[in-house]
């Protein structure tokens, strides 16, 4: 619930919620805990965390979904982030393309809004979350992706969506 | 191994510092901290916010044009291994910083060049209106110099020597 509230409030912009949550707890990570910040902080920032059961992703890829909403995460007890995989189901799709409405299919994190460290010690962080749908053995479904992708991709041996994307963070 | 410049305050991101933003339209800001990060999520524009770097060179408060920032300009080109090269740039950076923070000095004494005059000017124009403050009408007719007052005080020198050394 607090995880498709976010998503909503991400896609209006950089509308902010007054939040402080801590990630310690996974699964129930809070995003809108009222803390009482100092008043300096006349805005009010978000909190991202992990992409879990019942985040909605984009999908960036022409197979044909569109938006996707996550049911489990592959590997990770509080989620999924840049780069992981998950499994998903698909809530909104184009009326002719390869997976239909309801269908679940597997998916690669290619954005998140949630900052992943990188081993130069930078971190990296997208606007929103997006997704692309792989088959069991991790290839791309759909023929071409859209948007930047990280470079963590490759780590994760997922060479085949390195090619076909446009540009590379 | 790259420095890179912050988006928001133009200092430089030396490497395990800053987080890098990527925007969906491929434009990548990075920044040196989360203090410049933060600005940027409130959607501060960066020639408006008087500490960064952009708004002392819009505003003519540091220097814009060099010949020493040509030397600073991104190379995308690798440059093949020369032990001399190596040498010869390490040498060539230490004396082109000098150089620049000398001209730095110059570009700021230039600036606050007429300062002193000015606060001269400001000082007597304040005396001149203001002298009532420190000296009466009265006075002010009988010796009509702006100069105040002097005033005789006794001071007792007997002062037992316990409380002199306890100051």
């Amino acid at each position: 619930m607090s995880a498709l509230l976010s998503s909503k409030l991400s896609t209006v912009g950089r509308s902010l919620i007054r939040s402080f949550g801590n990630d310690l707890s996974g699964a129930k990570a809070p995003h809108e805990t009222m803390t009482n910040l100092s008043y300096q902080y006349l805005f009010l920032q978000q909190q991202r965390t992990f992409i879990q059961m019942r985040t909605r992703l984009k999908v960036v890829d022409n197979s044909g979904a569109k938006r996707v909403m996550c049911i489990q995460a592959l590997k990770g007890r509080r989620g999924a982030r840049l780069g992981d995989t998950i499994i998903a189901s698909v809530k909104e799709a184009q009326p002719h393309g390869k997976v239909k409405k309801g269908d679940v299919v597997y998916g690669v994190v290619v954005r998140a809004a949630m900052q992943r460290s990188r081993c130069d010690g930078s971190e990296i962080r997208f606007d929103d979350n997006a997704v692309v749908l792989v088959n069991k053995q991790g290839e791309p479904i759909g023929t071409r992706i859209y948007g930047p992708v990280p470079h963590e991709l490759r780590k994760k041996k997922h060479v085949k969506i390195l090619t076909l994307a446009e540009h590379i963070a | 191994m790259r420095l890179e410049k912050c988006w928001f305050c133009s200092s430089t991101v030396y490497p395990g510092h800053g987080i890098q933003f990527v925007r969906n339209d491929a434009k990548i800001f990075r920044f040196c901290r989360s203090k410049c990060h933060k600005n940027f999520k409130m959607k501060r524009n960066p020639r408006k916010v008087k500490w960064t770097k952009a708004y002392r060179r819009l505003h003519g408060k540091d220097m814009t044009q060099d010949s020493t920032f040509e030397f600073e300009r991104r190379r995308n080109r690798p440059e093949r291994y020369d032990r001399n090269v190596t040498e010869m740039t390490l040498k060539a950076i230490k004396k082109i910083d000098k150089i620049r923070v000398d001209r730095e000095v110059r570009h700021h004494k230039m600036r606050m060049k007429g300062k002193k005059a000015f606060e001269q000017q400001a000082a007597i124009k304040e005396l001149e209106n203001s002298i009532d403050l420190v000296k009466a009408p009265v006075a002010l007719q009988q010796d009509s110099q702006f100069t105040l007052a002097k005033i005789k005080v006794k001071v007792s020198q007997s002062q037992p020597e316990g409380e002199r050394m306890e100051e």
